[in-house]
């Protein structure tokens, strides 16, 4: 795991993030009412350092849900660049996303993702690549396991199980973390990158079956 | 590094990281199609790029699965970065 470069606990940069951070974080609780559900006691361990947190996407909100679901940590999510074009620029700047070209995906976005996890960040990502509106999860895009590989960082799925009635409350389930250069070396071929993306998915489906 | 030596190069790479497609791989030639010959997706794309980069120490700059359409497109981009 790549050590932790950004040390600062506050900068400028971090401003916007935080404040929305803080200033929501009550409301957040009372009305989320949030749960959370570990794996295993390794699941249960402090992410440190960079790491990939990878989730379902049920619903826009899925990203806030996240961030509740790994409160401690300053997220980098990546989005879609077109949200980067529009007025809503300064809000995703300000929430340290990524942007990425879903229709060609360059290696400047690449780099920008595995930079950010060797310094330290945790990236955030649905690798669904949609809201998925159906009850199985879908088949994982595999630029997460490159993306992993190339950072040297491991992945942390997490599944979410949002609230369908308000008095419902939103769960979380928490996985042990996945290092992949561990299982599979550091340049794994195009067949098994496809495989990893498939353990994945599986991965994903054991925590969602630990809470239905 | 001759435009020969450049392929070879390319053709280790592609050997080492597709275990599916050898015979493609072994008869392709500068005229191969990224993605109708050889099955190149996006992220094969980027595999390839960060191979090439480490392979024969040169940066690219920002590409995506556009910007390459046959094998002779890439040899051209790194005889360029080369020179």
């Amino acid at each position: 795991m790549n050590k932790a470069k950004n040390k600062k606990l506050f900068s400028m940069r971090y401003l916007f993030y935080d404040f929305v951070k803080i200033t929501s974080a009550i409301p957040g609780l009372l009305w989320f009412r949030p749960k959370w559900r570990f794996q295993n006691e390794n699941a249960k361990k402090k992410i440190r350092g960079g790491a990939i947190a990878i989730s379902n996407h049920d619903g826009f909100f899925d990203p806030i849900y996240l961030m509740f679901a790994i409160w401690y940590r300053r997220h980098r999510f990546i989005c879609r660049k077109e949200f980067f074009e529009s007025r809503a620029r300064p809000f995703f700047k300000g929430f340290l996303c990524i942007p990425i070209d879903k229709n060609s995906f360059g290696i400047d976005s690449f780099r920008e993702i595995t930079d950010s996890l060797k310094a330290g960040y945790l990236v955030s990502m649905f690798p669904e690549g949609q809201i998925n509106s159906g009850e199985e999860i879908a088949a994982f895009k595999s630029g997460v396991v490159l993306m992993a590989m190339q950072g040297k960082a491991p992945i942390v799925p997490v599944y979410i199980k949002v609230k369908r009635h308000f008095w419902n409350r939103v769960v979380f389930v928490i996985g042990e973390p996945i290092d992949l250069i561990a299982l599979y070396g550091e340049r794994p071929t195009f067949s098994q990158i496809e495989s990893i993306a498939q353990l994945l998915r599986e991965r994903e489906e054991a925590l969602k079956a630990i809470i239905n | 590094m001759t435009r020969a030596e450049i392929i070879e190069k390319l053709k280790d790479i592609l050997l080492s990281a597709d275990d599916r497609n050898r015979e493609t791989i072994e008869t392709c030639d500068e005229r191969s199609n990224l993605a109708l010959d050889l099955g190149f997706t996006s992220i094969s794309t980027l595999y390839m790029v960060i191979a090439i980069e480490e392979v024969f120490s040169i940066r690219f700059d920002n590409v995506g699965m556009s910007d390459f359409e046959t094998l002779g497109d890439v040899v051209d981009y790194i005889e360029k970065k080369l020179s």
